[in-house]
């Protein structure tokens, strides 16, 4: 049985990378918190009893299903209501870009370069999320499944519901699009 | 089709190696999080570990548990006790919780039968009061006598 310091250790773990995932899925990040706070509620009430090498599984599994809820509820209510991104404007991204080239401006040496350094990497890493978010939903989580959270390919194929040989796929596939796109940017991760 | 599902050893190494640069670039960025979100995926945290104390605690902690409620519930009777022992405490205590309502129910058929014995003792005084006066009962049904009593009694009034 996982005592409460060590499911409190794996929650604090994986808080964020769950959080980003469900980002990457919902593209909302009020919504990304709601599901992560409901999948760690849902972990606790109904499997705070189990042994702590079982926890990882059963959250990943836990964190698909609530997104999922979340897209079925979604759907029940844009069916109701007008959807309100309709009338967004377009994309944001290009705004939080222009934002930090107008901030890159050097005005003396180290800082410069070391403020330099930070928005390149900055800027990689949001070409990263966002060729990440753009990639299917299937191939997406196979891929964060197996390298983010160190999944090996038989646990990645359980939490997700389909065979190995599809995780497999799905993750070549999503490496595949990911460095072509990467590639095509200049981004050398 | 078929090189994305069959990728030679080296291309998976080298795809194997991609995908983890990939990764260590999202988990730096990711510990940069905001610190209003990692504070709300903080009370998320704190919220889930409580509702598990609470799931947890009547399978591991049950006989205390209802020696507590027990008490609580009995603490007119006996306020303090919490030795938790066992049946035994707990048969108890569920009878020590039956004394209030027990005294509830007999306050009132003390109540009851205290109302009927004055009112027995109200109709009791008017019937020895009719009984020893001088005027005889039978004088009541008499509709002169009736009539007399009231003229008398306006007579001192004019």
């Amino acid at each position: 049985m996982a005592t409460e310091q060590e499911l409190s250790d794996f929650l604090k773990s994986v808080e964020k990378r769950a959080f980003k995932r469900s980002v990457y899925h919902v593209r909302n990040e009020e919504a990304a918190l709601d599901i992560v706070q409901d999948s760690m509620l849902k972990l606790a009430e109904h499997y705070g009893d189990k042994p702590a090498a079982e926890l990882p599984m059963l959250y990943q599994r836990i964190l698909s299903n609530c997104t999922l809820d979340w897209f079925r509820r979604q759907k029940t209510r844009n069916a109701l209501f007008s959807s309100m991104s309709d009338f967004e404007g377009p994309g944001e991204d290009g705004m939080d870009f222009d934002l930090l080239e107008a901030y890159s401006g050097p005005e003396d040496g180290e800082r410069a370069e070391s403020a330099e350094d930070l928005t390149r990497r900055a800027q990689i890493f949001r070409s990263i999320e966002a060729e990440i978010a753009e990639l299917p939903p299937r191939q997406r989580e196979a891929f964060l499944m197996r390298y983010w959270e160190e999944m090996d390919v038989a646990e990645t194929a359980a939490a997700m519901g389909c065979s190995e040989g599809s995780v497999k796929t799905h993750c070549f596939r999503a490496i595949h699009t990911l460095s072509k796109a990467l590639k095509a940017k200049g981004i050398e991760p | 089709m078929n090189t994305v599902q069959t990728p030679s050893p080296q291309a998976e190494a080298a795809a194997e190696r991609f995908a983890l640069r990939v990764t260590a670039r999202l988990s730096s960025g990711t510990d940069e999080l905001p610190y209003d979100i990692t504070e709300r995926l903080r009370a998320s945290r704190m919220q889930a570990l409580a509702k598990r104390k609470k799931a947890v605690a009547p399978a591991r902690l049950a006989a205390p548990a209802v020696v507590h409620a027990g008490g609580g519930s009995a603490a007119l009777g006996r306020g303090g006790h919490h030795d938790g022992n066992s049946e035994g405490g707990s048969w108890w205590n569920a009878l020590v919780s039956a004394v209030p309502l027990l005294a509830l129910m007999a306050g009132l058929v003390m109540i009851n039968i205290a109302q009927d014995e004055s009112s027995v003792h109200d109709v009791a005084e008017v019937d020895a009061a009719l009984l020893t006066d001088d005027l005889p009962p039978a004088a009541y049904a008499d509709p002169g006598f009736v009539q007399f009593l009231k003229t008398s009694a306006q007579a001192p009034s004019r």
